[in-house]
């Protein structure tokens, strides 16, 4: 409980202590109101005067002394209960050993609050058992109402205390929630500049390096590869941040989803371009590996059939209904019959396999080739997605 | 401005070795860099006295940022063409630029000759789409169809405008794509430019929209 003192504990604590002012004002126009209806049955009317005359003094002055945190020390609040407990018990010699209201009434309510304010669940049980047992001790015969009114200050105090506590412990976390996600916000802000510095430089070796050739170049090339490592990690980490963490957490692993979008990006290279909406294409797991694993089939038979280092493209779609990923190289195409004839030799081993996975998935895949190079269109419903998986 | 003047082009970009390199081989390709800036600021505060045809903005450039300046740019001369020039590549912000108008977006990667192709296409009023960002714009008007709101009349791709996009984005260049579909190398250019331009009208009447929602047409 050492972090009563913090700011956003004293800042959850300000209202309460100015409601308490105003609840003592009422209490003290209530206290007065009963005792002037009762007065002709006094037996010291002036004493009760003077007692009604401390009573406003002293909520004037704990209306002050409270406003202020430096000001809520121990010796006001024990000094706030111990007059509240001495008109309590002045009441016999006032009103006589007869009387049916104590002479501050429901006033010492406001230290009670105090207590419960400042000293939370234990504040509010202590000052309430003290109250509570001077009122019944001073009373020559206990009703009904009395023991109520006692029961009603020890547990009423009680509670008090303890919501004053939770209150105060969850603005607390809030706060250090928020210090948390600030600094997290700035780390990611200096992370970007950094980040930014870095390509900046990768960019400008890789350029001039392949302008000047020989040894240059392959600098420039080895900075290209970096420069596209860097950019597709921050891509990642971008979906990790925008992704909500809750629903990740809630969803079984059987269900865990995928974003199909930052999966293919990782597959972008010095020869791969990978194209993809600009948010993430959240898929089931299982659909999402298929996916990829035929899109890599495709990207294998690019470097097998048109060379090592052919240029190939990659591009996802996203629609309410459906997903698309083409995949297309620049090569000569595929020869018109060549396919029926290795279809008739049985060697239709990497095709098969394509056309097989997104066949499991309840897609299609279609395969056109010509003067533009070799295009696969995989296309998979995403209706299939929801139930299959 | 006749015909024998070179293209004016403006360089903003807050690296100085980036921004003496790129005026280095755009001067040498005999364009004339009629002013540089090293941040927003700068940027908006020499663009009208300096009335480039071509401004090279990089993105991420001390405030106002790259999308901000090419929003204002565009405000005040809409016959400016912004191409980005961006090393981060931030999906996000790259189409936020060209959402606010900006007409091409290359990476700082490109060779010198892609640079200049790029600058001369982009003053002749051709989009230059990246793959990567044709792939996003196509993200774009998926993400319009399927929205709940009705699309506004004439915003929505043609199928032959989505189809010579899709072939952009996947890596096809605009002469592959007019023999692929018949049709001339003009026609494709064209598709590419309304394309752009209903992106660009999409985002105005996402900005109404999204003004009358919130009570910011009172005045």
């Amino acid at each position: 409980m050492s972090h009563w003192s913090s700011p956003a504990a004293v800042a959850v604590a300000d209202p309460l202590w100015r409601a308490l002012a105003v609840l003592r004002v009422i209490l003290l126009l209530n206290t007065a109101g009963v005792s002037a209806y009762h007065a002709d049955s006094y037996e010291r009317p002036g004493a009760v005067a003077v007692a009604l005359g401390v009573m406003a003094l002293w909520t004037a002055v704990a209306t002050w002394a409270y406003a202020a945190p430096r000001r809520r020390t121990p010796p006001l609040l024990v000094g706030d209960l111990a007059l509240a407990l001495a008109l309590l018990a002045a009441t016999p010699w006032v009103k006589g050993p007869d009387f049916a209201i104590s002479l501050p009434s429901f006033w010492v309510a406001g230290a009670l609050c105090a207590w419960a304010i400042h000293w939370q669940w234990l504040g509010g049980l202590v000052s309430g058992v003290l109250l509570a047992a001077t009122d019944i001790t001073l009373r020559s015969r206990i009703d009904q109402s009395d023991y109520g009114n006692a029961f009603l200050l020890v547990i009423g105090g009680t509670i008090i205390g303890f919501m004053c506590g939770s209150l105060r412990r969850m603005a607390v976390e809030r706060d250090a929630a928020l210090h948390r996600a600030a600094v997290e916000a700035e780390r990611t802000r200096l992370a970007r500049a950094v980040h930014d510095g870095v390509l900046q430089v990768l960019a400008l070796v890789q350029r001039r390096g392949t302008a000047l050739g020989g040894e240059g170049a392959e600098l420039g090339r080895l900075a290209g590869e970096q420069e596209r490592q860097l950019r597709a990690l921050i891509r990642e980490q971008d979906t990790v941040e925008t992704s909500d963490p809750t629903s990740r957490a809630a969803s079984s692993p059987a269900r865990q989803t995928v974003d199909l979008a930052s999966a293919l990006t990782r597959l972008q290279s010095a020869t791969v371009t990978v194209s993809t909406p600009g948010f993430p294409v959240e898929l089931p797991a299982a659909v999402a590996d298929e996916l990829l694993a035929a899109v890599r089939a495709c990207l294998d038979n690019v470097r097998v059939h048109v060379g090592e280092d052919a240029p190939a493209w990659v591009l996802l779609q996203a629609f309410p209904d459906r997903v698309e990923v083409g995949v297309r190289d620049d090569g000569p195409g595929i020869p018109a019959g060549r396919l029926d004839e290795a279809a008739a030799q049985g060697r239709l081993g990497v095709v098969a396999s394509i056309r097989g996975r997104v066949d499991d998935l309840g897609g299609t895949a279609e395969l056109s080739t010509g003067s533009f190079g070799t295009e696969w269109e995989l296309v998979v419903p995403r209706a299939a997605l929801e139930s299959g998986a | 401005m006749t015909d024998s003047d070179a293209l004016r082009v403006m360089v903003v970009d807050d690296h100085p070795l980036w921004r003496d390199a790129v005026e280095r081989d755009l001067t040498e390709a005999g364009l004339d860099v009629v002013a540089v800036a090293a941040d927003g600021r700068e940027a908006l505060a020499r663009f009208p006295a300096a009335r480039p045809q071509v401004v090279v903005l990089d993105l991420q450039i001390p405030a106002p940022d790259g999308v901000q300046v090419t929003a204002e740019m565009v405000a005040h001369d809409p016959g400016v063409r912004v191409l980005i020039l961006s090393a981060s590549g931030e999906q996000a912000d790259v189409l936020a630029a060209v959402k606010a108008g900006a007409t091409g977006y290359l990476v700082k990667s490109a060779s010198r000759e892609e640079l200049l192709s790029a600058v001369r296409r982009v003053a002749g009023g051709d989009p230059v789409f990246t793959p990567g960002l044709a792939g996003l714009v196509l993200g774009e008007f998926q993400r319009a169809a399927s929205a709940p709101e009705p699309e506004p009349a004439g915003s929505a791709l043609t199928e032959r405008e989505t189809e010579v996009l899709k072939m952009v984005a996947k890596g096809l260049s605009y002469r592959q794509i007019a023999e692929r579909l018949y049709i001339s190398h003009r026609t494709v250019q064209n598709h590419v430019q309304n394309t752009l331009r209903k992106l660009q009208m999409h985002n105005r009447v996402e900005l109404t929209r999204y003004a009358i929602e919130h009570g910011l047409d009172a005045d």
